[in-house]
This record gives structure tokens, sequence and C-alpha cells, in this order.
């Protein structure tokens, strides 16, 4: 029988300095990355006894990251510094885990509340997207009373405007609502703070002791050229991608919207390519234009994702780099077209300052522009509820997203810094711990400071290429159905065997969970027995064994940090030097070997 | 001779072998059976004593090359093994006493089976020559 225990917790004790593996650091949220792997490689051949093994997996994932089946689709960023990358393909983390979202989201309507006693303060989190529903999950799993006050009428915020071939609606749809099912969240639908009676003043007076501000940003940025705002934005036939994606989302753009129509998008950024790829499959013949170069690994290249890039190219997206947009020209009050100065330079020292060649200027004509430039905040509700300084910025200290000039008010999010969903997620996360910290009247930064320490790649005779991600190709994926294909069991395990379980097993603990191990034994050397030949050292794939000089002599020692208990060393030695304390693999080979 | 049954002894890793099975179940069927953490932790002073204690054989079960969890148990185990089978035969120990398989079997169904395979091999062969003692004195026996 398939089954994995969590005796205690296997992340690693919180310390100033925390070993853990590259991947972990990456993420945002430091998920249990390596433990999932050991777990999936483990995982049964027959669907039905898999399918169990998947849950208990994903419900230990849930626990800490309940937005891990959406992760699955849209993140990835722990792939971005596994060691295996430079091996033949960083693992492919993201869809391992939307393997395990395969599953358990059609799990999650059936997955039972938790059962926690809700005796602490009410707190007020404002907007439903993933930075307020992390804070409300994180608080109300500790007793607190969360409610969320949420403008529109679906949570989610921005990740409903992650069109559906990315992220299916009913994977967001099932996370988000059995996410508040679950960890008791109350939500108000339709409840704008800022809007009619509805002010931050008004919740402290109902009760509400603490304020988690995570609105997002619910404006497009418009299009600036040299400071100054380029005229004819309000053309007809000029919008803004946001807008686009939003009413997509509603459902309120039909098939062969954009049919027969040129289109320009402006922007260079992930939405700017989901814009232009959402307005492909509603019929249109799409130019995505962007002030940065193709190079991304330059400072002024593209920031939209290498695969955003490729996927839109095969779906017959042009890309027109290094252009920036001067004026745009309109014709009895309809848009005709834009010229376009060759951009030299997008970021100097001080930032973003963009500088042009306007000798060298590219005239564009379409039928509509997109201008996906960005999205700001509500800046005029941030004024009026005096939370910003005086320059008109945002008073909040980064460390702990508190208010500088509200104490009962955390902010966070998009609303703060425009990131991706795990970051807003973070902050999320770091929001509750204040708040309840400021709630317990507790110190805002005593041990809250942590580093994060990598371990390189072990040594290994082998490695083994990356799974083939499989896309539908692109003459039949323009529509909205998912156009990348999913792992199977088979794929799955075998993609994650290849994990090489860089990260030192006290923030792992796989082996333990499924009952391999009693524990992770120490290495402990005899000091009477070493000779300090170094043959250990020789055997370690993980650079644990070592020799140090003390009183004179060589001997070996072993860093419990990197050290897996694989006993390698302990084989390895001529001198029986090195033995696992606690360990009973030797009693038990004994136990044979006297029965014979 | 017909009554004369090789004792086997097997290690298998945990990773590759056996871990969705019943390992009493499994135990009951395999006789001197050591369920390992790596076959690499297997050392080579365990298979000799395993051969001095009367041991007709040793069969060690890792996982697929390539596959090992501790990156290189695996391989070390086969390498070990390839030494040990030059050491047995200076003694006069057959290297078909001495195997390594590297596999996966999660069920672990086919432990058993390997180890009856092996058995079988061995039975021919007859219990390990004492130094000295002519093969021809075991057969009679």
């Amino acid at each position: 029988m398939w089954k994995t225990e969590s005796k205690g917790i296997a992340r690693a004790e919180e310390a100033v300095k925390q070993f853990l593996p590259p991947c972990q650091i990456k993420c945002p949220i430091n998920e249990d990355i390596q433990r999932t792997n050991v777990l999936i490689s483990l995982l049964p051949e027959d669907p039905q006894q898999a399918r169990e093994g998947i849950i208990q997996i994903s419900d230990y994932l849930y626990n800490k990251n309940p937005f891990f089946n959406i992760c699955g689709y849209i993140c990835g960023l722990c792939e971005l510094e596994c060691n295996y990358k430079a091996k033949g393909g960083a693992v492919r983390r993201r869809l391992l885990k939307r393997f395990l979202s395969d599953v358990y989201t059609d799990y999650l309507k059936q997955k039972e509340e938790f059962s926690v006693i809700k005796d602490k303060e009410n707190v007020a989190v404002v907007g439903g997207g993933p930075g307020g529903l992390m804070c409300a999950y994180a608080l109300s799993k500790k007793g607190y009373r969360v409610t969320i006050f949420e403008s529109s009428n679906r949570l989610g915020g921005a990740l409903w405007l992650i069109p559906n071939y990315r992220l299916p609606e009913e994977v967001l749809k099932a996370t988000v609502d059995n996410l508040v099912r679950i960890a008791g969240i109350d939500v108000k639908f339709n409840a704008k703070l800022g809007e009619g009676k509805l002010t931050i003043e008004r919740l402290r007076n109902e009760g509400y002791k603490a304020v988690f501000l995570a609105k997002g940003t619910p404006y497009p940025r418009v299009l600036t050229f040299d400071g100054a705002t380029v005229e004819g934005q309000d053309l007809s036939g000029v919008m803004y991608g946001h807008t686009l994606l939003y009413e997509v989302s509603h459902g309120n753009i039909g098939a062969n919207y954009f049919k027969g129509k040129k289109l320009i998008v402006i922007g260079g950024g992930n939405v700017a390519f989901d814009v232009g790829r959402t307005a492909q499959r509603l019929g249109g013949d799409v130019t995505v234009a962007c002030l940065e170069c193709e190079d991304k690994s330059s400072r002024d290249g593209i920031p939209a994702d290498e695969e955003e890039i490729s996927a839109a190219w095969e779906e017959g997206i042009k890309i027109i780099y290094s252009r920036g947009v001067r004026k745009i020209i309109g014709e009895h009050g309809k848009f005709k077209g834009i010229e376009c100065p060759k951009c030299t330079c997008v970021f100097d020292e001080k930032g973003f300052n963009p500088k042009f060649d306007h000798s060298d200027c590219l005239d564009l004509n379409g039928d509509l522009l997109i201008i996906t430039v960005g999205q700001v905040p509500d800046r005029a509700f941030l004024q009026r509820e005096g939370l910003v300084d005086e320059r008109g910025r945002l008073a909040v200290d980064p460390f702990s997203l508190q208010s500088l000039l509200k104490e009962q008010v955390f902010i966070g999010g998009d609303v703060r810094r425009i990131g991706f969903m795990v970051e807003a997620m973070k902050e999320g996360v770091v929001a509750a711990t204040s708040i309840e910290r400021y709630l317990r009247g507790l110190d805002m930064r005593e041990g809250r400071q942590r580093d994060f320490e990598a371990y390189s790649i072990p040594l290994r005779k082998t490695y083994k290429p990356e799974a083939e991600v499989v896309w539908i190709p692109p003459e039949k994926r323009m529509h909205f159905q998912l156009f990348e294909r999913g792992l199977t069991l088979q794929e799955a395990r075998a993609e994650a065997k290849r994990c090489v379980t860089c990260g030192p097993c006290v923030s792992c603990k796989a082996c333990i969970s499924i009952g391999f191990e009693k524990s992770l034994y120490a290495v402990e050397v005899d000091r009477e027995k070493c000779s300090g030949c170094g043959l250990c050292v020789f055997a370690c794939n993980y650079s644990a064994a070592h020799l140090v000089e003390t009183d004179g002599r060589i001997l070996s020692a072993t860093d419990m940090f990197k050290c897996k208990s694989c006993g390698m060393c302990v084989v390895a030695c001529p001198s029986n030097a090195r033995k696992l304390v606690d360990d009973d693999t030797e009693r038990r080979i004994a136990k044979v070997m006297a029965s014979l | 001779m017909s009554s004369y049954e090789p004792k086997l002894v097997c290690f298998s890793c945990k990773f590759g072998w056996g871990y969705l099975g019943n390992e009493e179940a499994l135990a009951k069927q395999i006789k001197n059976w050591v369920p390992i953490i790596c076959s690499g932790k297997v050392d080579s002073a365990h298979i000799l004593t395993a051969f001095r204690q009367g041991a007709d054989g040793v069969l060690i079960l890792g996982c697929r090359g390539g596959d090992c969890h501790y990156q290189d148990g695996n391989y070390e185990a086969k390498k070990r093994v390839h030494l040990l089978h030059k050491i047995l035969e200076s003694y006069g120990i057959e290297k078909e006493r001495l195997r390594i398989e590297l596999s996966i079997d999660p069920e672990g169904n086919k432990i058993p089976q390997l180890v009856k395979e092996m058995s079988d091999k061995i039975a021919k062969l007859g219990p390990v020559k004492k130094f000295g003692e002519p093969a021809k004195a075991v057969a009679v026996a």
C-alpha cells in the first residue's frame, strides 16, 4: 500500500541561514519541491493507486500553497534555478505540478474543510487575488476570522486575465472557490473599498482589527513618449490589452471578433503576448511591437518569457523589436496607424529612460491598436485613504508590508509592486505574519530575516535529458483550449526521477515519509580508527565528507548539512572508522548472516 | 543431492524493489532477504561474510542505471561485484554465486522469482567448495 506519512514537518527549521535546494530558494514561497519530486518518482503504476498517492502528495503541498495547481500551469520560476539546467535541461517541475493538479483539481471539491477554531481577531482582506487569498488563507488557518472584500463578483483577481489556453477557467474557479471554503474564509462580493461608504475607517469601526490591502492594479497604463502621454488614445479603434482580456474572460467577446482585422499590440511583457495570442485566436492578424530588443540576455531585452514569444511566433504573430510609439495617427476619429522611431536604449543607470533615433522611423498601419504597456493601481483611492507620502508614493515598509501611515493597514501584491502571481502570494504570506505579530503585540522584525544558501549539483555518472513539452501544433491550436499536453503517469515518474535531490535531507525527508528510513542518520567518525586516507572524500557524491586537520592529524569529517546518510563513505572506509548512528542496516545484515 | 537447497542472501534497494509490495508477505517468500536503502551500501565485507557464514550465493538488486537516488550507488555496487568476482574465483568460488541485477520492480514480485532462478543455477554447482577440498568429495556427499 502506497502511503506517505509526515512525521512532524519536513521543512527545515527556520534558521538565520537556511540550506535549501536552489529551486526552493528561487520559489518565493519556498515550496517543498524536492520532497514532491521524490514521492512522484515512487508513485505506483496502477492508476487508481497512483491517484491516492497523488492526493497524499498534493494534500501536503496544499497546506503551504493552496495555489499549487495553478502554479502547475503558469509559473515554473523554480525551473530557472534547477541545477539540472546545465546537464540536459531543468527538471520540469511545473509540468509535474500540473500532473498533480490534473487529479487534485477535481478532488478539491470533496476536500474537507480545515477544523480550526476561529477565536482570534477579525481581519479584513481587501482584494480577492492571489495576494489577498494567500494572506486570508494563512491567517484563517491560525484562527483569525477573515473576511475578503472583493470588488467584482468572482475571486482570483488578475488571474482571470490569463487566457484560457494557458490556464483553464475550471482550474482557476475550482482553486479559488474551494480555497475559501476549505479555509473557512468569508467573502463579500461586489464590495469595492473606496466606493460609497466602504472605507478603511469604516472597516475599523466594524471591528476589523487589521486590514490587508491587496487591490492589485485595476487600471491600464497609458502610452507615453518622452514623458508625455501620446495623443490619440481616445480614438475609435484604440483599446487597452487589459480591457480585452477582461472582456474575453467574462465571455463578452465572440469568436472571430477580430476577423479580417489588422491589429497592432504595443508592449513586450507576458501580458502583451497574452493579448496578441488572444487577438490572433479571435481571427485577427496581429503584430506585436515593443521597445525592447530580441536579445533577452541584454539589459534592454524583451521581458516576455521565451515560451510565450516562440508560441506567439508559431501562431503567426509578427514581432517588431526596438520600436517606440511617437504618434498615433487617426482619420475621421478612427485609428489608422502609428509612427515608430527606433529605440536605441531602454534602460540607463537611472532606470527606464528610453532613447530614440528619430531618423529611423517605421510607419505601421492597422485597424486596431491595443496598448498593453502595464497596469497601475488606483492612486486616487490610495491618496484619499491617506496611504501615500508627500511625494505621492505608497508609504509602506517593504519588509513587514505595514503601512507607515496607518499601523493597522498592511499593503502588498501588485498594488505595491507588479510581479508574478507567486510574488503576490509571498506578500500575502508576509503580511499574514506581520498582521499576527501586530495583533499579538510582537516585534515586527525579530527573527524574520532569513538567508538561504543553495547547493551545487551532486556528481553522478549519467544525466538524462528533460521530458519533452508537447504543444498542440499551431495550425490546430487557434482556440481557447489548453495548448500544452500534460505528463502521463509514466512520464511524470520518469521526469521526477531525474531530480538529483541536491537539497539537504532535512528540508525533504521524503524517504522517511514513505517509510524507507527511520530517521536521518548522522555519520560518526572514530578518531582512533581514521587514518585520514581520504577514500571517503572520493566516495562521497555530495562533497559532505572532507578532511580536516586537528591536533596535527588529518582526519575525515562530515558536513551534516550536505550529508544524505547514504552510507557510501561507510562502505568505502578501509579502516571501519565511519558509521551511521542509529542505522539498523548493519544489525539486520548481521542477523541474516547469523541465521545462515 | 536432491535435497540440497542452496542458501542465498538477497540484498535489494528500497528505491527500486518492492516498495509497493507487502514487505512481510515478501519476506516469507524470500529467505535471507535484506532490503537496504541503496545497493551501494552493500559492503564487500558483507558479501564475503555471507560466503564465510555458509551462503551459497549472494544476489544484489539495485536501481536501473542512472536511477540511483544517491547518484551512483548502483554503479558502485556493480563495480564492487566485478572486482569481487575476481577475488572469489581465486578462492574457488564460482562467479555465478555473486550476481547483481540493475532493474526496477516496485511490487517486488520479481524478487522471489530471481532468487529462485539463481538458486536453481547454484543447485547445479553444488555447495561452495571448501578450500583444499576436492570438488568430487562434495558431489559424493
